[in-house]
């Protein structure tokens, strides 16, 4: 298991943003599922390293990152695109990869490949000369998809990295995800379903800091059949019938929100 | 990029197909990395000898405070105190050293500088250590610059040297202050309010100026509060709080 989380939860103040989550990944591509303010992103932000727990235990690619030595090691296989993506305006996208490619310490040798090759993945290559001010919202989150994706992680943490691209470039990326699913855990924070249905091999909805369900998007779908629940699609219906019953206490479709930890869909 | 048996060549033959053991992505990453890379300049390389790590050296290179802009500004600020030491005999390079370099630190590095800052606190290098590293320069290019107006200005050795103690805790403070609040400005604010409560409180003490730069008693208090701020710096840094609007 590259991610292991055992009753994680993260305060600000008298807030609980993320309240007992156990969770357990292997390889594949997860995705976090939930509405504005559910806790995925403070979640993500604690895998990513950045954002320590404040109850709870977190072992990341077989590591604890709250020992400096191992946390390094974890940064090292780990790839993160945060929510709001900050960025250097008069960096071309070649400098801003490059830059990130070695504050993860990739060799030095190896860097230049890695850039370009990670740039042509998000299709970039043609804008590798351009300034980030000059790029649209679209592109910028590709760069920020190109960083993440630089050092082959085996552990990539995408949050809302579908944000801001149109329908052809998103399928581009859905086929990326499943690519890099293949080989390494992917984490996408996502409140699109679709996504999720397209990409995803593993899902769990999150609601008020906690994992209400944690199954395969075809069970998340089921979840909705027959309820009665909102939703143009049935993962969208799965969705809302599953949110419905965790805020009233009661079981969604055709069974409870089944318990976290569970393996993933080979 | 798959397509091996291309068309024809230029001379009319036909174009060999590329062995089945290469990879022609790599091939062509290798080649559009050549093209579109930027060879790093000459402080880069150096950095990057003396730090021992490339990535520390770009995270050098990139400190706001160190862009040449600012170097230049900080320099014409301190000639200009220079000239004014000698017009006035008022030890002027040391009254503004500390604050020209308490604003370099408090734009070295921190939440309030860097856009990328969510994103660099995942990264292997850490960004304490980056901290320390720009911190550092900024300070030492500041005590350099400050040297030499002093030196420039003709006055006595005392207080030529006099000023550094005080200069490392108003940066201090300046630091402190910028993490904390996650706003350089604030930490510009805190450094200069800091340095003129100090030189205003030594005038009403002593009846100069300079006497807040050159006693030697005052040595002990200023480096006790910079190690204060540092250690607050220093845990502040590593204390990431959660960017605005998420959750």
């Amino acid at each position: 298991m590259n991610v292991e989380l055992t009753n994680l939860s993260r305060h600000f103040g008298r807030t609980r943003a993320v309240d007992g989550v156990s969770l357990r990944a292997g390889t594949g591509v997860f995705g976090l599922l939930g509405p504005n303010g559910a806790g995925k992103t403070s979640l993500l932000r604690m895998m990513a390293t950045v954002l320590p727990p404040s109850a709870g235990k977190l072992e990341l690619l077989g590591r604890d990152p709250r020992r400096y030595g191992p946390r390094r090691e974890i940064r090292r296989r780990l790839g993160y695109l945060p929510q709001n993506l900050g960025y250097y305006p008069g960096f071309t996208v070649y400098d801003f990869v490059e830059y990130f490619a070695l504050l993860k310490e990739l060799p030095p040798r190896r860097v230049p490949g890695a850039v370009a090759a990670a740039i042509e993945q998000v299709g970039l290559g043609d804008r590798a000369k351009a300034r980030l001010r000059t790029l649209s919202g679209g592109m910028l989150r590709r760069v920020g998809i190109a960083q993440a994706i630089v050092n082959d992680p085996d552990l990539l943490l995408l949050d809302e990295p579908t944000a801001g691209l149109d329908p052809e470039q998103r399928m581009a990326f859905r086929a990326l995800l499943r690519d890099l699913g293949q080989r390494s855990t992917v984490v996408v924070s996502t409140h699109l379903v679709e996504d999720v249905g397209a990409a995803c091999t593993e899902v769990a909805l999150m609601d008020a800091g906690k994992i209400v369900f944690q199954g395969t998007p075809d069970a998340l779908a089921a979840a909705g059949e027959g309820t009665g629940a909102a939703g143009d699609a049935p993962l969208e219906r799965g969705y809302s019938a599953v949110l419905a019953s965790a805020r009233s206490g009661t079981p969604a479709g055709w069974g409870p929100p089944r318990p976290v930890a569970e393996e993933p869909r080979a | 990029m798959s397509d091996a048996a291309g068309p024809p060549g230029p001379a009319g033959g036909q174009r060999l197909a590329a062995p089945p053991d290469v990879d022609l992505g790599r091939v062509w990453a290798a080649v559009a990395a050549q093209v579109w890379r930027r060879k790093p300049g000459p402080a880069e390389r150096l950095a990057s000898r003396l730090l021992r790590s490339p990535g520390l050296a770009r995270a050098l290179v990139t400190t706001p405070s160190l862009l040449l802009g600012w170097v230049i500004a900080s320099a014409l600020v301190l000639a200009a105190g220079a000239v004014a030491t000698v017009s006035t005999g008022t030890p002027w390079v040391a009254i503004l050293a500390p604050a020209v370099a308490a604003a370099g630190i408090a734009y070295a590095y921190g939440p309030g500088v860097d856009p990328a800052w969510e994103l660099s606190q995942s990264m292997t290098i850490s960004d304490r250590m980056v901290l320390l590293v720009r911190a550092l320069a900024v300070f030492g290019l500041n005590a350099v610059l400050g040297l030499a107006a002093s030196a420039a200005s003709g006055v006595a050795a005392a207080v030529t040297f006099g000023w550094l103690i005080p200069m490392t805790a108003v940066c201090a403070l300046a630091l402190a202050a910028a993490t904390l609040t996650r706003s350089a400005n604030a930490g510009v604010a805190a450094g200069l309010a800091g340095w003129t409560i100090t030189l205003l409180g030594a005038r009403l003490a002593d009846g100069r100026l300079a006497a807040a730069v050159a006693g030697g008693s005052l040595a002990l208090p200023y480096l006790l509060f910079a190690a204060a701020c540092g250690v607050v710096a220093w845990l502040a840094i590593g204390t990431a709080r959660p960017p605005r609007g998420t959750h």
